[in-house]
């Protein structure tokens, strides 16, 4: 990276990060105490109404974010939104196949409702922003730290880890998650897969999140990994995306190691570290044993390599084996 | 909600619920500054409270020469830069037999430095590094360029020469480069 780079890169910093934990009370608390402290003379039982008056305040709850029609007459509830209104918690939002509107998730982003979506705000707490979408599209925009701003589905939760993204669902679960900017885990109880920007990853009932791939990925990788996420291909499957599978689709490699029989990983490893070899430290007796750590370093690395793969894209031809610049 | 100067206005008067309102449209940039000033989230948090308690004594003192949020932004490195300073001088004071290569004072204690949580998507990698880089090197990186400080203002902001200041910056330089390339 040279100068010039990292002066664009801190260019694009953002200006203003939301802490992960709403400050006020402390704040509140700590004025109380030096107002108390200098208005010592005020009587007990009026301390007292103004405690109960703050505590009310304190416990006092904004469970609704502000809803905009951009297109159409979505449906708030039962009622048509003309213009604006307030989407609370348990609130059902709804478009047609000619409406659209945007919701503001509090102060850390937006949510634009795409055509023929049926959402519903679940919570609206500073540390849990969380939606159900029952059936539509989404597009996404948060800039709040990571896992305060979640979507249920049918298949599973997708989890803000700080980013972009567009999410979309049927009735039952069959979905798609591509995410623009950032991270995103889509996890369900018993299984998780980590999109980064310029990945894309496939949802189904009952299953969850397969495989994810990089945008850019070959039509037969992605029918493979269909193939070995969602149609029962097992072995056969796992060895058509290993021999499809080029270095910038690591980080499908990456998640192929946690899912396949035990006896395959030794093959999945080996041909993952040919295609990106393993960062010191990241042992094939480790990998193979799925040992947080070891999986961990690894995917720091790909995850770096992707990372400035999909930045630099377009600006300087990176090398996906290594995240060097290519001479 | 209303406009910021009313607001302002209000909060001078001690009407709190403009105070808060206040909070709310300026916190997100206090504890950005904070958080990579410190390069630590928990004293992030702690120096963003320190910096409203602060601003609600220091309000009557704003005249309205300059932008509120220009002040505010000013009091907040005040606030975090002069806590560093106390911190530093307090712990030469519980441990004077401490080893003199720690740094301290020129750019050392990237020890307390724990990286940030994730923060905004594409910036990750780089507030990661700008986190875990010396003390010194990150006051004089954050103020020069992400804030837009000079480096006569920020010798003064920080108390050291201006050389002082150029060569930090020049050395946040490199270890960010260095990092980002590893």
């Amino acid at each position: 990276m040279n100068e010039e780079e990292l002066q664009r890169a801190v260019g694009r910093l953002p200006k203003s990060i939301e802490p992960p934990r709403d400050l006020w009370p402390g704040i509140e608390t700590r004025l109380r105490k030096r107002r108390w402290s200098s208005w010592y003379w005020v009587p007990l039982a009026a301390a007292a109404v103004f405690a109960l008056v703050l505590i009310g305040r304190s416990l006092e709850t904004h469970p609704a974010f502000d809803v905009t029609s951009l297109a159409g007459r979505p449906l708030l509830g039962t009622t048509p939104l003309t213009a604006s209104g307030r989407l609370r918690v348990g609130d059902w939002l709804l478009t047609d196949d000619s409406s659209r509107a945007l919701v503001a998730v509090g102060r850390i982003g937006e949510v634009e409702v795409k055509p023929g979506t049926r959402l519903q705000l679940v919570a609206a707490r500073a540390d849990d922003h969380r939606f159900a979408l029952a059936r539509g599209a989404i597009q996404a925009t948060v800039d709040a730290v990571p896992r305060i701003f979640y979507v249920d589905t049918p298949a599973g939760t997708a989890i803000d880890l700080g980013c972009a993204y567009t999410l979309e669902t049927d009735s039952l679960g069959t979905g798609r998650l591509h995410v623009t900017r950032g991270e995103v885990e889509f996890a369900t109880a018993n299984r998780g897969s980590r999109v980064p920007l310029g990945a894309i990853v496939q949802t189904r009932p009952a299953i969850g999140p397969g495989i994810p791939y990089v945008e850019d990925a070959p039509a037969p990788l992605v029918r493979a990994l269909t193939a070995f996420d969602f149609e029962k291909g097992g072995a056969r499957a796992a060895r058509n995306v290993l021999a499809l599978a080029r270095a910038q689709d690591a980080l499908s490699l990456w998640h192929l190691l946690q899912r396949v029989d035990p006896t395959l990983r030794a093959t999945v490893y080996d041909r993952l570290a040919a295609l990106v070899p393993p960062p010191p430290g990241v042992t094939r007796a480790r990998a193979i044993a799925l040992e947080s750590r070891a999986l961990e370093g690894y995917w720091t690395k790909i995850h770096r390599i992707h990372f400035r793969r999909m930045v630099l894209q377009g600006v300087r031809e990176i090398d996906p084996r290594t995240g060097t610049t290519k001479r | 909600m209303p406009p910021p100067d009313d607001l302002v206005a209000r909060a001078q008067a001690g009407d709190q619920t403009a105070f808060r309102d206040l909070y709310r449209q300026h916190v997100g940039r206090v504890y950005a500054l904070c958080l990579r000033l410190t390069g630590n989230a928990g004293d992030a948090e702690d120096r963003t409270q320190d910096v409203f308690v602060r601003l609600w004594d220091k309000l009557s003192s704003f005249r309205g020469e300059s932008a509120f949020s220009s002040w505010l932004h000013r009091l907040a490195v005040n606030v975090v830069l002069n806590e560093a300073r106390t911190t530093k001088r307090r712990e030469l004071r519980v441990m004077p037999t401490a080893d003199p290569d720690s740094g301290v004072g020129a750019g050392g204690g990237a020890q307390h430095a724990a990286p940030p949580r994730d923060v905004a998507g594409l910036s990750i990698d780089l507030e990661r590094a700008i986190a875990e880089l010396p003390d010194g090197a990150r006051e004089v990186f954050v103020l020069f360029d992400i804030e837009g400080y000079g480096h006569a203002e920020i010798a003064q902001l920080v108390g050291i020469a201006e050389g002082t200041s150029k060569a930090q910056l020049f050395r946040a330089r490199q270890l960010l480069r260095e990092k980002l390339d590893a």
